[in-house]
């Protein structure tokens, strides 16, 4: 029986998407089973990033109305053979589509074939937000360094903590900018743990690759020499209970310098 | 027989005590005090302490003794002493007086009401309230709404360890805590706020507390 892990942030476009796609991709890549659920109905993404779009035939929707099996709705990333797939959100309706009871009953059944189920949560505390939470068995809350996403980062993991099943949520501090955080114009990693204390899973550094990889429907931590592709795999080996060491700054400017070279040696 | 006297008289170094007899109707009592006052033979102001003894008083009574002393410029109510209050009002400051203890970090958005003192062992995050009956303890740093005395106890104070709220609300005032603001110190560690009597909120250090409100510390005497 797999895990099923929801992964949120209250705010919009802070990479709850892009971590998705990443966080999946990652562990398929240590050769694990995993499958994810895009629960934006109406704004779905995570197929686009992950260059599956023109493959889905059926999806979330049409499973929880039993309009098809859950295994003919699943679009399988032919990358990874037998090892990534994902259920796809509808677009043609809206979040009301779906209630919890019957979002819990789907992962329960996909647990069963998947060692991680990912859930991509959509922004907001409204109705897609409870539904994607109702199936989780862990939570992860994405932020970046800016004041409203850590606020909204807060209100998150108040309304997750009120959860009884889930146990306490994990942080990732996303899109991180090593020069602006080390002069002070963002919030550190350490205002930010200390501020929501809650345990921090990871950190991922700001990078330009990010969106033309996602634009590309090749998820960055394909890439074993981007430094937000490092801080992902970490992620994905923390998640899978390795003991990594976290990321610092000075190892990500050299990360940077390394991508110069790389840009140079092509 | 003579008739015995409804309201004594007495002169302190605080000023004059009025004894007010409490067997007799309000209205007797009413007229005598009309009697005392007028006839009273005093220069400037002198102060003047009401004790009422058992007779319990509403706010109505309250006034109509008020305004037949003030029937004379020489004297001026400082302080009213009974001893009884209304079932009401002391179950209400039984409760006040309760207090209950929240552990963890009350987040953004989320509220937690104390009918009674409320002890946060944890941060109060920003867009976050706490709302108490009686007083706010905060062990850690309040960043976000505290409300004291919600009931409308002015005597109510927040302290905490590190007070940087975006608002503070004694009873019914609200302090918005505004860069302009004079009050607020650099490093707001180990603070308290409370309302002054002239109804603004005011912030100090906590170790002025035990002078500021006394009547908070439930221990009495040295030791």
């Amino acid at each position: 029986m797999g895990e099923a892990i929801v992964i949120t942030s209250g705010k919009g476009g802070v990479g709850k998407t892009t971590t998705s796609a990443n966080l999946g991709t990652a562990l398929a890549l240590q050769g694990k089973k995993v499958c994810l659920i895009d629960t934006d109905i109406g704004l779905r993404n995570l197929d686009v990033i992950l260059g599956l779009e023109n493959r889905i035939i059926y999806d979330l929707v049409d499973v929880v109305e039993e309009r098809c099996k859950v295994h003919q709705a699943l679009v399988k990333d032919k990358r990874f053979e037998d090892r990534l797939f994902l259920l796809p959100a509808a677009q043609t309706t809206d979040k009301s589509a779906v209630n919890p009871e019957q979002m819990k009953k789907l992962i329960l059944e996909l647990k069963q074939d998947y060692d991680y189920v990912l859930i991509d949560c959509p922004a907001g505390i409204e109705q897609g937000f409870k539904n994607a939470i109702s199936g989780a068995d862990r939570a992860i809350v994405v932020t970046t360094p800016e004041i409203s996403a850590v606020r909204d980062a807060d209100r998150i993991i108040g309304l997750l903590e009120a959860e009884e099943e889930l146990e306490p949520p994990k942080l990732i501090i996303n899109r991180i900018r090593s020069g602006m955080m080390e002069s002070g114009e963002t919030l550190d990693v350490n205002e930010i743990t200390t501020h929501l204390s809650i345990d921090l899973l990871g950190i991922v550094m700001d990078d330009q690759n990010v969106i033309s990889a996602s634009n590309k429907g090749e998820p960055v931590v394909m890439d074993p020499t981007n430094p937000a592709a490092i801080g992902y795999r970490n992620i994905a080996r923390r998640i899978l209970g390795e003991s990594v060491p976290l990321m610092t700054m000075e190892k990500s400017k050299a990360g940077f310098f390394g991508k110069i070279k790389n840009m140079f040696s092509k | 027989m003579t008739k015995s006297q409804l309201i004594t008289i007495k002169g302190t170094k605080d000023g004059l005590v009025l004894r007010l007899d409490d067997h007799c109707s309000f209205t007797e009592l009413l007229s005598e005090l009309k009697e005392k006052v007028q006839s009273s033979v005093l220069e400037g102001v002198s102060e003047v302490q009401l004790h009422l003894g058992h007779r319990y008083c509403d706010e109505k009574d309250m006034n109509k003794i008020q305004s037949v002393i003030h029937t004379s410029p020489h004297l001026r109510v400082s302080k009213v002493h009974s001893d009884v209050i209304s079932l009401k009002e002391c179950e209400r400051k039984l409760i006040e007086k309760q207090s209950e203890t929240y552990i963890g970090i009350v987040r953004s958005g989320q509220v937690v009401k104390a009918d009674g003192d409320l002890v946060v062992i944890g941060d109060v995050n920003q867009s976050a309230q706490v709302i108490a009956g009686g007083s706010i303890y905060v062990l850690g740093r309040v960043k976000g709404i505290a409300h004291a005395g919600a009931q409308g106890n002015k005597d109510a104070v927040i302290a905490a360890s590190w007070l940087e709220a975006t608002h503070l609300k004694i009873a019914d005032k609200i302090e918005i805590m505004t860069d302009e603001l004079t009050i607020l110190s650099e490093q707001p560690e180990m603070e308290c706020a409370y309302l002054q009597k002239n109804g603004q909120i005011a912030i100090d250090r906590l170790q002025e507390l035990r002078y500021l409100r006394p009547d908070l510390a439930t221990f009495k005497g040295g030791i």
